[in-house]
Parts: structure tokens; sequence; C-alpha cells
């Protein structure tokens, strides 16, 4: 018994650490506003009312209980409720020393904000509930320690054999029922299925930038942009296996020919849009092929930090004083002219909504036809084994080139119409971060698939946009993230599907032939 | 129909880069050589003194970097992974570099109390520092490694890079959202104050060779040396080459494998925190993103030296300290534009040598 009872014990010191943690960079205020506002409460001062600082707490609580019942499974609901309590204690006692501490400040008046920026009086008062220090820090050991319980209890209950029951037959109704939508997928049910989804994704295209209002068509515009990033770095690193970290050089390759192009201030060429857009395709292209000449011989990492370095060569060019008057220097280009279309001119959001749609759309069936084709086949074998493909007679150097060169065209498209878009480009829009972000996204949605990408750009451009006290956190819960990501769901959101061989069945000869030939 | 010749196509594309590459050294060589005749002997534009200073400089940031550098190659020779996160752990040492000694600061000795504990006992407070720093670093780089990267080892090569960038972004943020996004300066104490130095006379002009400077550079010599004879003579120097050469061998001779690779961390965690106290000593700016650029400068150092060759990361690193302190000058371009130098020169050396100025010690069936 005693080594098992050590184990929530130490689940439950890791969550006390955790909690102060969260306490010391002031993230239990943000949920705590986040709940009252969820309760319809005004939250004027930056501290939300004292329950709701509590309840932070008891959500810590109760996360660290079922954690700690879970990570060592009881037969008996009353085991699982020691487990919780013994973890709620652990951090319970964590918590209590971090509270005579923070109480201790206070009392003697020692103000520590400039070290650690969050730890006001006013702040140290709210997590103590305006208690004398002692009794602060005991409440919060016994709101940890009671909320624990609880999560073992709660983790007891759903364990039990009632709501497992319950539970699995649910589980056995969507499984039938996929298995039931997988049968419909065949032949022209399928295709139908797909019409019809096009069709309503296409009704939502069209409708919805109509009646959304400027912010949100700027923000699904930002999406939009991001998907067709994310597409581009994906035949890259999804589908040929070349690991890139300096892919926003391209976009900023099509951002800066749009800006220089098309702005009254350095240059004054006002060439248009169009012929711009094409350019700035052409020259991303041309700077992916250039880039890779010489590199070819690299493997992975070598790769990563050499196109991460040319990535940071741009960035500093266009930043430096020396070419201040060919790219404009740190200040960036403004006043970027917009695209006309049969004489109109593109003024509103919704107009550029329209035409990152259409390039999305663009985008994602270019995607898709190459993947399927003679290419998108040498892109899988070389990503898989370099040397085997070489073996079997692919030209992996110039199927490598191609993979560069064609999603650099895509950040280069983002990038011209991304200019256009803002009237503005800067330096410090082309950072790594951004190169991570892309990055990032498509590995989160899954990578090599198109409806992974969509989904990767919602969650890491459209949510924080969405979730707006959160801002301060986002990067913070986005490195997080990252790391859980990796280690629960490495294949990302949505994981990519190969086309596999179906041996074909007696009664449908026309069919099986059909999916024979999309074998790679 | 040139789809089923691959390989004429393939001899083709070898004909290309046969060509280029020469093409392109000589072109590079050219420039380099015309740029050098021009400001150093036609403009004349700089005169020794200022070399020395730029050398001196060069030295100093290079042995920072060839402390980073280090912690990437031994994590790189085991895991065959970038440990993006490795610049995040050498920041946490420079801030707690400036946290003791404002605490030192603050604690006030003597016989009327006006003499600040760091400056009454500078040596005691330099020790304390470091002592501090390494230990935080350390025990970040173990934490890192097993929350982050320990599930990870069977994974895809992609799989711990990305966590990898996950841990770095988190790490940075914490510290902001802990610390404040402001710039600190750290207060040394005053034997070591930065800006005083020994000055010698070059040219009837004083160059000062500062202490901080110094004390960096033997210090990271130190640290560097005695690193070597770790991996070199003792058990467990030996238990890392083995775990790094092969695993699976290595855990059948008896080798806690597990074990090994969290000491690899521990240390190169602990170099990277010393290289962050040399930093906060040296430059003085703190803040959350200090990291970042000597992180990304010092995994180009390892490459440039051949990644998982120690010998090559000390060399990779001195030598791009003072290639970009001096590049700039020696080539009479902006001073703005030393990273370009430093990426240009990885870029150059892995199209004309990819595996290093000194060879990576790596086998080509592990990757």
């Amino acid at each position: 018994m005693k080594t098992t009872n050590l184990q929530p014990i130490q689940t439950g010191f890791i969550f006390g650490a955790v909690n102060v943690f969260l306490v010391l960079i002031g993230f239990n205020a943000m949920i705590g506003s986040l709940l009252a506002k969820a309760l319809g409460e005004q939250v004027l001062t930056a501290l939300p009312p004292l329950q709701f600082l509590a309840a932070f707490t008891g959500l810590m609580g109760l996360w660290s209980g079922i954690a700690a019942a879970r990570k060592h499974s009881r037969a008996r609901i009353a085991g699982d409720v020691l487990a919780g309590l013994l973890s709620g204690l652990a951090a319970g006692a964590v918590t209590f020393v971090f509270c005579v501490g923070i109480g201790w400040l206070l009392t003697n008046k020692i103000d520590i904000r400039n070290y650690l920026t969050v730890l006001s009086f006013d702040f140290i008062n709210g997590v103590l509930m305006r208690l004398p220090p002692l009794i602060g820090a005991l409440a919060n050991l016994g709101i940890l320690a009671a909320a624990g319980a609880a999560g073992g209890l709660l983790y007891g209950f759903i364990q039990s054999s009632k709501v497992q029951q319950m539970g699995q037959q649910i589980l056995a109704l969507t499984r039938s029922t996929t298995e039931k939508m997988k049968r419909l997928d065949h032949g022209r049910r399928r295709l139908a299925l797909q019409l019809v989804g096009v069709a309503m994704a296409g009704a939502a295209v069209i409708f919805l930038p109509l009646n959304w209002g400027s912010y949100w068509n700027y923000v699904a515009g930002t999406v939009g942009l991001y998907v067709i990033l994310g597409l581009g770095l994906n035949l890259i690193v999804g589908l040929s296996g070349q690991l890139v970290l300096g892919y926003i050089a391209f976009f900023a390759i099509g951002a800066y020919t749009m800006a220089l192009l098309n702005s009254p201030v350095p240059h004054n060429l006002m060439l248009g849009f169009w012929p711009a857009l094409v350019l700035g395709v052409l020259l991303a292209a041309l700077a992916g092929l250039l880039l890779g000449l010489p590199l070819m011989r690299l493997r992975g990492d070598y790769l990563a930090i050499v196109t991460l370095g040319f990535g940071e060569i741009i960035r500093i060019l266009l930043k430096s004083d020396a070419l201040t008057d060919f790219s404009g220097g740190p200040r960036g280009i403004q006043n970027i002219s917009g695209p006309t279309l049969f004489g109109r001119p593109f003024n509103s959001d919704i107009d550029f909504m329209y035409l990152i749609a259409i390039s999305v759309a663009l985008a994602a069936f270019v995607y898709n036809r190459l993947q399927l084709s003679r290419p998108g086949r040498a892109w899988l074998s070389i990503r898989e084994d370099e040397t085997a493909a070489r073996a079997c007679g692919v030209n992996t150097t110039r199927y490598k080139l191609l993979a560069l060169a064609l999603g650099a065209a895509f950040a280069g498209l983002a990038g011209a119409i991304y200019a256009s878009r803002n009237q503005f480009t800067g330096p410090e829009e082309h950072s790594l971060m951004a190169s991570i972000n892309v990055l990032s996204l498509i590995i989160v949605g899954g990578l090599g698939n198109i409806p992974g990408t969509i989904l990767g750009a919602f969650a890491l451009k459209g949510l924080p946009e969405i979730l707006r006290e959160f801002s301060n956190y986002r990067l913070l819960t986005f490195g997080a993230l990252l790391v859980v990501m990796m280690l629960s769901r490495p294949a990302g959101l949505i994981p990519s599907k190969r086309p596999q061989y179906k041996i074909p069945q007696e009664s449908e000869p026309d069919e099986s032939h059909v999916e024979g030939k999309n074998v790679s | 129909m040139n789809e089923t010749l691959p390989i004429s196509i393939a001899r083709k594309g070898a004909n290309v880069l046969k060509y280029l590459r020469p093409v392109l050294g000589a072109v590079i060589l050219i420039f380099i050589i015309y740029r050098l005749i021009q400001t150093l002997l036609i403009q004349e534009t700089y005169g020794p003194e200022t070399w020395t200073r730029l050398v001196i400089a060069g030295m100093i940031i290079g042995s920072v970097y060839a402390l980073i550098a280090i912690g990437y190659t031994l994590v790189y020779g085991i895991l065959f992974m970038i440990n993006f996160a490795h610049g995040e752990v050498m920041m946490l040492g420079a801030y707690t570099c400036f946290f003791v000694f404002e605490a030192l600061k603050n604690i006030k000795v003597g016989a009327d109390h006006s003499l600040a504990f760091s400056n009454a006992y500078p040596v005691i407070s330099i020790i304390i520092a470091f002592i501090l720093g390494m230990s935080v670093s350390a025990l970040t780089g173990f934490l890192l490694e097993k929350v982050a990267y320990r599930p990870l080892r069977q994974a895809p090569r992609l799989v711990p890079l990305i966590s990898a960038i996950g841990a770095s972004i988190f790490l940075q943020n914490a510290a902001q959202l802990l610390f404040s996004p402001q710039l600190r300066d750290v207060a040394n104490p005053q034997i070591l104050a930065r800006g005083s130095g020994w000055k010698i006379l070059i040219n009837n002009s004083s160059v000062t060779i500062p202490y901080t400077g110094v004390f960096t550079f033997l210090l990271s010599l130190i640290l560097l040396v005695s690193l070597y004879f770790i991996v070199q003579k003792t058990k467990f120097g030996r238990a890392m080459r083995a775990v790094a050469l092969d695993k699976k061998t290595a855990s059948l001779m008896g080798i806690d494998v597990d074990k090994t690779i969290s000491l690899t961390f521990l240390i190169s965690g602990a170099l990277a925190g010393a290289a962050g106290v040399m930093w906060g000593l040296h430059n003085s700016m703190v803040y959350y993103f200090t990291g970042f650029i000597p992180g990304i400068k010092a995994f180009t150092a390892a490459v440039l030296g051949g990644i998982g060759n120690l010998p090559g990361a000390m060399l990779g690193g001195l030598f791009l300290g003072i290639i970009e302190s001096v590049g700039p000058a020696a080539l009479g371009i902006d001073f703005q534009l030393k990273d370009v130098i430093a990426f240009l020169l990885l870029i150059v050396v892995l199209t004309f040598r990819p595996s290093g100025l000194l060879g990576e010690v790596l086998a080509e069936e592990k990757i």
C-alpha cells in the first residue's frame, strides 16, 4: 500500500508546482474573469471577484484528483477518492508554502513587483481570499484537497460499471455509424456527398463575407492566407519531407514584390496588382530554386538550419539601413495600392475575402492534383527513403527542387495578397516566429493533408482572435499545446491517409478498377 | 517520355551541380578578396586599434557561443535532434544571474551597513551566481528532456523538433509573463564593472580589454577543457560516447541509457547556464528573448564545426564569433549586417563541406 500511495502524492506535487506557476503568471485571474463573464457578471478590475479565483483553485484540484485517480486506477471508488484526496493534499501543501511566502511579503509590505510582475498587494490579497495569511493559505489547501477528493470521486463514478456501460454503448453506436458512412463512401454516393459538401462550403464563402462585418472578414482572410501558406509548406515538408524553417522568406519576397511595385514611396513604379502578383509568385519560386540548387545534398536538420539562416538573412537585409533606399528599411513600405478588376477598385474587406477564397480554392486544387500525380508519388518516396527512391529511378534532386519552388510559389502568392490587403509590409512581419507558426499549423492540423491544414489554420490563427482575454497567454498556451500535441497526437488533429490498394470485390468490378488507378 | 529515362536526367542534374559549385565558390572568393583589398590596402578604413578591438570582442562572444554550441552538439550526438529550447535554457541562466546580483546588492554588510554584499565579497558572489545559474539551467534541461523529449524517442524525427520548438516558445513566454518583458541590467560587482579593463595603447589610441571579457573567455576555456576530459577520460564520458554510437548495444553492455541521456542534458544545461551568467555579466542585457539569437548562432557554430564533434563545436563557436565581429569591417559593409555574414558563412560552409569544418562524428546509417 505504501508505494501505491506515494504515486498520487507525486502527481499532487507536480500539480501544486503547476498551480503556483499559473498563479505567478496571473493565469488564475484570467480564467476567473472568463468564468465570471461566462456567468454574465461584469468584471471591471483586473482581478475578478474572489469566488472565481477560488473556482480556479478548485478546478486545479479537480484536475489533479482526476489525474491521480487515472494514473493508477483502482477497482473501487473509495480507492479513487483516496488517490484524489492525497494528490489534492500534496498540491495543497505546495500551494500552502507558496501562500505563506506571499503572505509574509504582504505583512512586511515588501513590493517585489519589479521582479515578479503579477504580485501586487491587491493580487496577493485576492489569492489569500482577503483572509489573514495563514488562514488564507489553509483555505487554499482545503479547497485543493476537497476538489482533489471530488475529482477522484468523479473519476471513480465515470469508471464505475453503469456509466462505463453507457459509454461503451455510445462508442459502439458511433463506430457502427462510421462504418456505415465508410461503406457509403464508395463510388457515386461519395461523389454526391463531396458535391454537397463543396456546394455548402461555396455558399458559406459567398454569403458569409457579406454579413460578417469587416473585422471577421479580416480574421477569416488572415486564416485563408495561412491556409495557402500551410499548403505550400505542406508540399515541402509534408509531401517531400524536406524540413524548411525559413519558409516565411518566400512570403516576404512575394509581399515585397507587391509592395515595391505598387507603392509610391521608394520607387513609384505603380505597375498594378495583377502583374505584380504574377511577378511575386515567379520571384518566390525562383528564390526557392536558387536556394535549393546548392543545398540539395543536405540532410534534414542541416537543411532546416540553413533555410532558417536564409530566412533571417532576408529579414535582416530588408531591415538594414544599407538597403533603406531600395526596400524602405525598418519602417517598411506603406500605401500599397490595391487591385482593380474591370475598372472597379477593391476597396473593402469583402472584395479581398473573395479574392482570398478563390486563391485558397486554387491552391487546394493544385495541391490535390500534385499530390495524386507523378510528382506527388515521387515526393512521398523521397520522404520515406531518399536512397531507395533514387535507386528506384526517381530523380531526387529534380523533385526536391520542384517541391521547394512550388512551395515557395504558394508563399509568394499569399505574401503578395497579404501586402496588398494590409497596404503595408515591414521586415518584422517576416520574422522566424512567423515561419514557426506556419510549420506548427500544418503539424497541429495533420501533416500532408488539406483538411488538416485548414483546421490547423483555424485553430492557430482564428481561435486566438475569438478568445481575446486570452491574448497575453496566447503564445504560452501555443507552446505548451505544441508539446502536448506531439506527446499525445503526433500525427496531428486529422492524420493523413495514404490511398491504399483495396482487394477488388467480385460484385463491383468497375469500381475496384477505378480504385486501383489511384494507388500510388 | 523523359520520365522513363531517369538515369540520363540524373546525370544531367549532377552535371549542373558539378559546375555550379566551383563557379559559386570562385565568385564568392573573388568578391571577398576584392573587398579585402579595398578595405585593407586601398582605403585603409580602420587602423590596427580597431582590428584589435574587433578581434577581442569576437573572441569573447565566440567563447560564449562555444559553450552553448557544446550543448547542441552533445544532445545532437546522442539523440539526433536539434534541442531548439537550448537557447531558452541559457536565458534562464542569465535571469538567475540578474536575480542573484540583484539580491546580493540589496544585502548590506560592513560596520555601518552601507556596503553591498556583492561588492564586499565579489568572488563569493560570482561563485554563488555561477553555481545557482548553472543549477537552474541544468535542472531546466533535465526537466525539458524528461517532459518533452523522452516520450518521443521512438517518434519520427520531425516530432521531437516540433516539441522542442513548442518548449522554446513556452519557456520564452513563461519568462516574459513571470518577469515582465522589461530589459534588465545586471548589477555587476565593482571589480567586474562593465567598461573597465586593461588599457593598451595601439597607434596612440587606447584599446580596452574588458575584465568581464577576459573572465568570460578564460572561464569558458576552463569549462570546455574540463568537459573534454570528462567526455574522454571518465567512465560517464565513455558511457556517453557508447550511447551516442549505438544505444541498443550500449544498453546490452550494462549502460543505463536513460540515465546517460539525462546526465547529458544536465551537463549541457549547466554549460548553457554558465554561458547565460557570462552573458549577464558581460553584455548585461537580460530579457526573455536573450537566449534566442545566441541559441541559433550557437547551433550554427555547432554545424560549422561538424555536429557531434566536441572540438568542432568549440572551434566553430570561436570562429563564428570572430568572423561575425571582424567580417563586416573587413568586407567594408554595414555592421548591422553581421548576422547576415554569420548565416551566409553557414550556407557557404555547408555547400562546400556538408559535414562541417572538422567533420561530423556520425555514421550515415543512423540518420
